[in-house]
């Protein structure tokens, strides 16, 4: 999974200077001392992304050498009916996954941060599903799925025995709900601990006014949550355009082209085709399509922060 | 004073990263291992099939050649075809590189990834089966050489199955459609097929090319040629096939059968199909998984129905002429030689031969009519010994005969078509783009 | 603190929604840890959910059998070496950024956060490249290399807020005792951020630990196999044998389930990585 990250919390010039060695004195560590971080994230994670851009100019069937071809892969790839379904589909993965696991997280988030014992319990194993790879999870699930063996047969409920990973119109909605149940207890994490640090000031204050549960709900909760909503959408919009491991093992790509996402259609397009010049603009896209979403809900929440999340407290 | 000492050491430090970094990559090949490309004489093989007979040749060779003892890394087809590639491309394959011939070993002799095996073949070469060892061939010379059983497809059926819904072998395929209609209205699925696998689908595909316009219809594709997945014979396969699907002879969820875990053939010998369309390959895996039915003739096989009006030969066939070896230019010349002595001593020797014979597999071997009938199990043997020997033509696998691109462009849309996501029209289309 | 302590009337709707998500949660990993435990011919015979009626070892003998433990050895391995090179070079990194008043620094900082926004799984093309240049191929520093690269960024970021908030005079105190840079690194920096370390380590012990697109692009060979792809190739070879398969699943969670009993707050922690602040 990618991973995107709230701003970083800029410390006031005050701070700063307070921390910076006094002037007169040494002028800090030397830069050699970043040496190797430098040099280990520049060859292996700098050079290749500036590889990618220049890798869809050229043309490599992964046995020969790379050769000069111009503009032609950009041409071609984004003509291509099945790289322009992947986008689609990355697409529609993105915004169903927010729109099924924000609401779920959330409110799984405020339930465990409720105090009574048997929430903590049920939180301990509401994280288990974390402790598993992609690949376990995308295996047993294969298992669970099966039309003949699994789930449906177990319960002798006809309508759980459908040919899930099968049939290309069921296959993405079943791709979603693996992620979700694979994510949710993540950003309930998150909102969980967002929900811990609201003030119980402010509760006590609603319910001398009379507010119910759902108005408490609507009008606090929610609105103090706001950094942290930011927070988690970011995490899961960045990581569902990157999102591979799970749908690789799951039903890669298939049925047909029905799971085909945009990085299993760069990974399928380098390595099964060979047509790596191909694959290299696929990989540019997600790119700059995800630098793009970063920077973008980097801004949305940078706005937020001018506005303090106690204010009126 | 404080900074210079910061600078020296943090300098030291950096430079030592960078050491070690620098040794890591001499370092290189660690866990690699003897199975990977370099020194060691290596070979990967697939699991199923003719496993046996490989296994048994390896260990022959290593008690003739103990202190040179090959090593063996063991794949699923499946999974053997994701890698091999990539390795070769590595400079990393093992000694013997396992393929089909086709698109691919026309990429590796493209690219000088294969050496010229005609010295170690030339004994080999005169017992084949013609047909069979082009296929090794490129511009006449000798790159790959058939290593096992020749794997013409063939529609095998449960005979018990087919009685008790009363139905007929086909040999049309108006008569196929009727068989469909029974088998459905019988509660059997009529027609096992490993749609998750998607290059059984092909074999549909090719027959009906085949018989409805003859293998000058692909030849065309092969050549390049421009709109030649518009013939009209690729246009009308390409509607029958949906006819099949639509009238429900693969059943509902062919989408998730799996033909590396034998699935298809399962729902053939536990009763719950009718038909398969498969790769003689397939034959060990009935032998044993169901003897008894094998034995007690329940396991039938005939050839692909003809198509009423169509230009092809009916004896054509198609599948896999042979699987082949191939041995790696970046291997060293040790390696390289005990590859071809290997080729030369091992491969389709007569001990092979005979394990051949024993699963019932048919060595692409000329004249071995009467070692054939001395088997115990000599129908399913002579019966594909006689398609092949016979046949005008043997179409490779389309999958392999394309290059790389064009191959999973084609199973890609294939799968579609049998889903039903696309139809005939858009299927041309979409394959007259890659070309 | 929340106030729903103080509520009196039970939350109904919430307190069952709690409950069915348990089910959506614990059902799948009931489903297999019980499949793993039956025989494999009972496996298409019994009723999946059933606790099996002759519960056998069978199973994980089989994947023990299959080079298993040279599979979890490679992932130890991996993760080992990965994470130690990540916090140390981190660290180091963020004394620099912290610390240092050179005008560069900030620009440093910056290349270093542009790098969280890069998704690995777009670069895997050029590191397949670069990895078969360098002769890495299909060794088990091909995996190592590139996890450590693209944990440096958030690594760094992590550190460095937290490294922040260490009092200047601190580190004043320890240049008047006549320290070097090192020796400030080592006995103050180092103790007083090792909240962060164990977050960061935690957090990319576990994407190491459960890398798979690195693996299946830049290995081959059994050898050099970690176990999120040996349980991919396990499940092809093996894929009709269900509670064999299953059986591999459970053994690979079982470390990090291990870890979970032990140092839950940590893992959790870790796995948040701070984004919680």
């Amino acid at each position: 999974m990618s991973v995107a990250v709230a701003p970083p919390r800029v410390p006031a010039a005050r701070e700063q200077e307070a921390r910076r060695p006094a002037p007169g004195r040494s002028r800090g560590p030397s830069l050699w001392m970043a040496g190797p971080a430098l040099v280990l994230f520049g060859v292996f994670a700098v050079v290749p992304l500036l590889g990618v851009v220049v890798l869809s100019f050229m043309s490599w069937d992964g046995l020969g050498d790379p050769v000069w071809a111009g503009a032609d892969n950009w041409g071609r790839t984004l003509a291509d009916p099945v790289t322009q379904n992947a986008m689609r589909l990355t697409l529609i993965v993105t915004v169903v996954s927010w729109l099924f696991q924000t609401p779920v997280a959330l409110l799984l988030g405020v339930f465990m941060a409720g105090r009574q014992r048997y929430r903590a319990v049920l939180s301990v194993l509401y994280f288990l599903p974390l402790l598993f790879s992609a690949a376990a999870v995308a295996i047993a699930y294969r298992a669970l799925l099966d039309p003949n063996f699994g789930l449906g047969t177990a319960l002798g409920v006809p309508w759980l025995s459908q040919d899930w990973v099968g049939d290309p119109d069921l296959a993405l909605w079943v791709v979603l709900f693996v992620i979700g149940w694979c994510f949710v207890p993540f950003h309930s994490l998150l909102y969980q601990g967002g929900v811990r640090q609201i003030p119980a000031t402010m509760y006590e204050a609603a319910l001398l006014d009379g507010a119910g549960r759902v108005q408490q709900f609507l009008h606090i909760t929610l609105p103090q949550l706001k950094y942290t909503i930011i927070t988690s959408s970011t995490l899961m919009i960045v990581g569902s355009l990157t999102y591979f491991d799970l749908i690789f093992v799951l039903t890669n790509g298939g049925p047909g082209n029905a799971t085909r996402i945009l990085p299993l259609d760069m990974y399928l397009t380098g390595f099964r085709s060979y047509d790596m010049g191909k694959a290299s603009v696929i990989a540019v896209v997600l790119v700059v399509v995800g630098l793009t979403v970063s920077l973008l809900l980097n801004r949305l929440s940078g706005s937020n922060k001018m506005e303090s999340q106690m204010e009126g407290v | 004073m404080t900074l210079r000492i910061g600078r020296r050491t943090g300098a030291v430090v950096a430079a030592v990263s960078v050491a070690a970094l620098l040794a890591a990559c001499g370092g290189g090949k660690q866990p690699g291992g003897p199975a990977a490309g370099g020194d060691g004489f290596s070979a990967w093989a697939l699991t199923g099939g003719t496993e046996d007979m490989f296994r048994a040749q390896f260990d022959s060779w290593n008690s003739a050649h103990p202190d040179d003892e090959i090593s063996v890394e063991w794949f699923a087809n499946d999974a053997y075809k994701e890698k091999i590639r990539t390795a070769v491309g590595a400079g990393n394959s093992p000694t013997l590189i396992y393929n089909w011939s086709g698109g691919t070993l026309a990429d590796y002799v493209a690219n000088g990834n294969v050496v010229d095996l005609g010295d170690s073949t030339a004994e080999l070469d005169e017992r084949l089966i013609p047909s069979v060892a082009e296929n090794g061939k490129i511009d006449g010379t000798t790159y790959a050489v058939p290593s096992t059983h020749t794997q013409p497809v063939v529609l095998y059926y449960n005979q018990e199955v087919l009685d008790a819904a009363g139905v007929e072998v086909p040999t049309t395929y108006d008569e196929l459609l009727d068989a469909v209609a029974t088998l459905k209205d019988d509660g059997t699925i009529p027609i096992a097929l490993a749609g998750q696998s998607v290059w059984p689908e092909l074999m549909w595909i090719q027959y009906l090319t085949d018989r409805i316009g003859g293998p000058e219809v692909f030849q065309a594709v092969l050549d390049g040629k421009e709109g030649a997945w518009s013939d009209p014979a690729i246009v009308e396969a390409t509607t029958r096939i949906q006819e099949l699907v639509k009238a429900g002879a693969f059943g509902d969820s062919f989408g998730s059968v799996n033909a590396d875990q034998n699935a298809d053939t399962a729902l053939v010998h536990t009763g719950k199909a009718g038909f398969v369309l498969q790769g003689s390959w397939v034959y060990p895996n009935f032998m044993e998984a169901a003897p008894d039915l094998v034995e007690s003739g329940g396991l039938g096989y005939t050839t692909f129905p003809t198509v009423e009006g169509g230009a092809g030969d009916p004896d054509n066939i198609v599948g896999n002429p042979s699987n082949f070896w191939s041995v790696s230019a970046d291997a060293s010349p040790e390696a390289q030689e005990s590859a071809k002595e290997f080729i030369s001593t091992q491969v389709l020797s007569d001990d092979a031969v005979q394990d051949l014979l024993d699963i019932g597999a048919v060595p692409p071997i000329v004249g071995l009519e009467d070692t054939i009938e001395e088997q115990a199990d000599t129908d399913h043997p002579s019966f594909v010994y006689g398609l092949v020997r016979d046949a005008p033509h043997f179409q490779l696998s389309w999958d392999q005969a394309l290059p790389a691109a064009q191959s999973q462009a084609l199973l890609d849309n294939l799968s579609q078509l049998f889903l039903g996501q696309i139809d005939p029209e858009q299927f041309s289309e979409a394959m007259d783009a890659t070309l | 603190m929340s106030a729903r302590t103080a509520r009196t009337a039970p939350n109904v709707v919430g307190g069952l929604a709690g409950w069915i998500w348990l089910a959506v949660i614990v059902v799948p990993i009931y489903y297999i840890l019980v499949t793993s435990l039956r025989p494999q011919s009972d496996y298409y015979a019994e009723n999946p959910l059933s606790w099996p009626s002759s519960p056998t070892l069978d199973a994980y003998g089989q994947v023990l059998a299959n080079d298993f433990l040279r599979y979890f050895g490679n992932s130890v391995f991996v993760t080992a070496v990965s994470v130690a090179v990540i916090l140390s070079v981190s660290l180091m990194a963020s004394y620099v950024v912290v610390r240092s008043t050179r005008r560069s620094t900030s620009r440093l900082f910056q290349v270093f956060l542009l790098g969280i926004a890069i998704p690995i799984q777009a670069t895997i093309i050029p590191v397949y490249y670069l990895i078969i240049q360098l002769g890495l191929y299909d060794t088990l520093w091909a995996l190592i290399l590139p996890s450590i690269a693209f944990a440096i960024p958030l690594s760094v970021l992590i550190l460095t807020n937290f490294m922040r908030d260490v009092p200047g005079e601190l580190f004043e105190s320890m240049t008047v005792d006549g320290a070097g840079e090192w020796r400030t690194l080592w006995s103050l920096a180092l103790p007083l951020t090792r909240p962060a370390i164990v977050t960061v380590g935690v957090y990319n012990a576990l994407q190491v630990w459960n890398g798979f697109l690195f693996p299946l692009v830049l290995t081959q060979s059994a050898e050099t196999r970690v176990l999120p792809l040996s349980l991919w190739a396990f499940q092809g070879e093996f894929s009709v044998n269900v509670p064999a398969v299953l059986a591999a699943v459970v053994l690979s969670v079982l470390p990090i389930l291990a870890a979970y009993v032990v140092g839950r707050r940590q893992l959790v922690s870790g796995l948040t990585a701070g984004f919680g602040k």
